[in-house]
């Protein structure tokens, strides 16, 4: 089992070094990159997701002026892997940078081993 | 004396070398000894604590945002009862300035009392207000409790504590570096009588409130002084020295388990007490090696001249809200667990401003803080056995509310009622939904305040109190639901002010996890002349007491005004709709269109949430009767949104072409710094 759950829907694929959408398998990207630049992204209007209930400058919704939400996509099965809201324009953040080398010698020491998706430490 | 460097307060959060008295001591403690001794601890603080919440005076100190705790005699945290964690990490930092500069002049004996309430030297913000007393036996040092809980009155050029309006420190009230009080068990009339002049406005809150920390610390001696004569000194000296030792080895191989790696979060804030304008309130990074924690802050907005600035170690002390709740939740409350964490604070960022920087809102700009912990831990720790432990950001708004005057009762007032505070939504879970108004995100143990008993204590009308529908953020489990409660100005009193202190009105500060969102945002909503009253007194016909009737239908009549949520001080006019409080809810957790339906069907129905949620992010069809989840429908439905997103959606490179043509409008980034970096643009001026 070369897989590890990074989070809710990424895995890391330890044996091609990729980043895998958890839900459909798609090779999003390689882990030694950020796993972002393997979905699609889309911009969305704040609005959308929060609706304004009253009309008012002040209305309960985020203002899109000030703030987007990024929605980044599995490009196979379309699962909203994560979500950032940013100012527009920007940078996106580089969340998850794992040390790839510094995990695979600690598995191939047997320190840690993969069980159920999740690292452990082995006794 | 000097101010202490931000290098001092850092090193001084972690704890000295076992001395080789500590270290014989030690091995005086067996194993059975020592769960039985570390229990003893436990519910000696935890009785100091009931102490002290039963003697307060003030609504945050009778709801529990407190804390009594232990250290050794080097001031290293042992132990702790809470109340909140934001008091613990810092106190050691003012225990060791004592230590350092007043051993020899005015000394240290027993039957002293010690207070401070000031950031420079090592607190949160300086409403925190610490009472220290050293703890000997048979005239030796051998440990030191201390209590702390916030006080909603510092004398500063607004009530209630935190002055939205204050530019530098000298507009704060009362910042006492750390101060004896009290010598031989008697606190000194004229020191009372100073904090009375600097509480004048509600005198006796501040008073009793400083006798019930000094209560609590003494309660906690009391006990310390017992283990000592039935156990002797040196097995309590070894207990408290092998409590640290076990938290810091405890938390090293915690860390160790996780994968070395960056972990980033970036986090954004929407005012400065009341001018808008978008801030970076938080850009982290958070690098694990081996059994050690970085924490930097670089690319954080710049400090400013409002009282939204902190002190690093006030910053460190919202990180350890998250920190002690989730990561060392089964260890105890010590300093010892900080001793492998780092931190890397540029100077002149909001999370490290220069000596004079008003910080009296440190627990607003800290927000940022706060929440970047749950998403840089929720990277590092679900790869691994603590994966269960994840969580998304609660709704860390703090939406404070504060009213001062003459109550009905003819006494000076001016408090923060803690109710809008403590009733926050949790972040949705790893295995489940966060828990709907689970308490304040900087005191887990917080209660919400009775509200018959606000009632009673202030002029106040409430007509509802109740869940704030559509307030969490949505996703496969999402956050916990906040409250909502109305406020009228009620009893005809001579004098009631209001005002508010929150950001979110423009936007939130929590990021979600894993594909959810984040809560919606907060205006600040009053209805001036309202005819509630009259329309109550009448027998109502028309009112629901349902936020959702009176925003849809102005079932309420009067002036209806529409702001931002953070309000400076005002007068209020008897029956007018002082505000609509607001305690958000907490951020979501993964796709919502993996929510079970059903869950949003039972959502539906007992108004936690909207029909035009159900339909809008869950995607969910509801069969025409209302009876239920159209399964097959739903399915379809949510099929579709999935090919649309694939639609809509663009590639890294086409996306990255066209958003990095964006920018905010010019007339909000006064206060962000140098767009997109961060760097200061312009000088801070604090004549």
């Amino acid at each position: 089992m070369s897989r590890i759950r990074m989070t809710e829907s990424i895995d890391l694929d330890l044996a091609d070094e990729m980043w895998r959408c958890n839900r459909c398998g798609h090779a999003l990207v390689s882990a030694r990159e950020n796993y972002k630049k393997g979905c699609l992204i889309h911009n969305r209007d704040p609005r959308e997701i929060h609706s304004p209930l009253i009309e008012a400058e002040y209305n309960f919704a985020p203002d899109p002026a000030w703030i987007r939400i990024i929605e980044f996509y599995c490009p196979q099965c379309g699962t909203q892997l994560e979500t950032e809201y940013l100012p527009p324009g920007h940078p996106l953040t580089h969340d998850i940078e794992i040390d790839l080398d510094g995990l695979k010698a600690r598995l191939a020491r047997q320190e840690l081993i993969i069980k159920e998706g999740h690292l452990e430490v082995a006794t | 004396m000097p101010i202490p460097t931000l290098e001092q307060k850092l090193k001084w959060l972690k704890p000295e070398p076992a001395t080789s008295n500590e270290q014989a001591c030690v091995k005086l403690v067996s194993a059975g000894q020592y769960e039985i001794g570390l229990q003893r601890t436990n519910d000696l603080l935890d009785e100091a604590m009931e102490v002290f919440m039963r003697s307060s005076r003030s609504s945050i100190g009778i709801a529990g945002d407190s804390m009594v705790a232990l250290f050794t005699a080097a001031g290293d945290l042992a132990n702790a009862s809470c109340g909140t964690y934001l008091h613990a990490i810092i106190q050691p930092i003012l225990i060791k300035y004592i230590l350092h500069y007043y051993s020899e002049n005015p000394g240290i004996r027993d039957g002293d009392v010690w207070y401070t309430n000031d950031a420079l030297y090592g607190g949160i913000h300086n409403p925190d207000q610490l009472a220290i007393v050293p703890i000997f036996y048979g005239g030796k040092l051998v440990a030191w409790a201390g209590a702390a809980v916030h006080t909603t009155e510092t004398g500063a050029i607004e009530p209630g504590g935190m002055p939205v309006g204050a530019t530098s420190r000298f507009e704060e009230g009362m910042n006492l570096p750390p101060i004896k009080i009290g010598e031989n068990g008697v606190l000194r009339d004229d020191i009372l009588e100073m904090t009375a002049a600097y509480g004048i406005r509600a005198p006796q809150m501040f008073v009793i409130d400083l006798k019930a920390r000094v209560v609590g610390c003494e309660r906690a001696r009391q006990r310390v002084v017992e283990m000592c004569e039935r156990h002797g000194v040196d097995f309590v000296v070894g207990l408290l020295r092998k409590m640290l030792e076990t938290a810091e080895q405890s938390a090293r191989q915690r860390i160790a388990a996780w994968p070395d790696g960056v972990y980033r979060s970036v986090h954004f804030a929407d005012a400065l007490g009341t001018r808008q304008g978008l801030v970076r309130s938080c850009a982290l990074a958070m690098i694990k090696q081996g059994d050690r924690l970085t924490f930097d802050f670089t690319g954080t907005s710049p400090e400013n001249n409002s009282s939204y600035n902190t002190h690093a170690q006030s910053a460190v002390g919202h990180m350890s809200n998250y920190i002690y709740e989730y990561i060392f939740h089964d260890l105890p409350i010590s300093s010892a667990t900080f001793a492998s964490i780092d931190f890397k604070f540029p100077p002149g960022i909001v999370l490290n401003p220069d000596a004079r920087a008003a910080t009296s809102n440190a627990v607003m700009i800290a927000t940022g803080a706060m929440s970047a912990m749950h998403n840089v831990f929720a990277k590092a720790i679900f790869p691994t056995g603590m994966w269960k432990q994840v969580t998304a950001s609660h709704g860390n708004a703090g939406n404070a509310l504060i009213i001062a005057g003459l109550s009905q009762w003819g006494l000076p007032f001016a408090d923060m009622l803690a109710y809008s505070i403590n009733t926050e939504g949790q972040g949705g879970r790893a295995l489940q939904d966060g828990v709907d108004a689970f308490g304040f995100p900087w005191c887990v143990y917080g209660r919400a305040p009775n509200v018959e008993s606000m009632e009673n204590e202030f002029p106040l009308f409430i007509p509802f109190s109740q869940h704030w529908q559509d307030s969490c953020g949505h996703g496969l489990y999402r956050g916990g639901v906040g409250t909502t409660q109305l406020w009228v100005g009620y009893h005809k009193v001579p004098a009631l002010f209001f005002a508010t202190i929150s950001d979110n009105s423009k936007i939130q500060t929590p990021q979600p996890l894993f594909g959810g969102y984040a809560p919606c945002t907060v205006p600040g909503i009053s209805i001036l002349s309202a005819d509630i009253l009259q329309k109550m007194q009448a027998g109502a016909p028309d009112i629901t007491l349902d936020l959702q009737d009176m925003l849809q239908n102005h079932s309420i009549g009067g002036q209806w005004v529409s702001e931002f949520f953070g309000r400076t001080t005002r007068p209020v006019a008897d029956g007018d709709v002082i505000t609509v409080s607001f305690a958000t809810g907490g951020a979501g957790y993964g796709d919502p269109l993996e929510r079970d339906p059903q869950s949003v069907w039972q959502d539906f129905t007992t108004h936690k949430i909207s029909a035009g949620v159900v339909d809008n992010i869950y995607k969910v069809v509801l069969m025409p009767d209302g009876a239920g989840v159209d399964v097959e429908a739903t399915k379809a439905r949510r099929d579709a949104e999935c090919q649309s997103r694939l639609k809509r959606g663009k590639p890294y490179a086409e996306f990255m072409a066209e958003w990095e043509q964006l920018k905010p409008p010019d007339e909000i980034l006064t206060w962000f710094g140098k767009w997109p970096t961060g760097e200061p643009t312009m000088p801070v001026f604090r004549p």
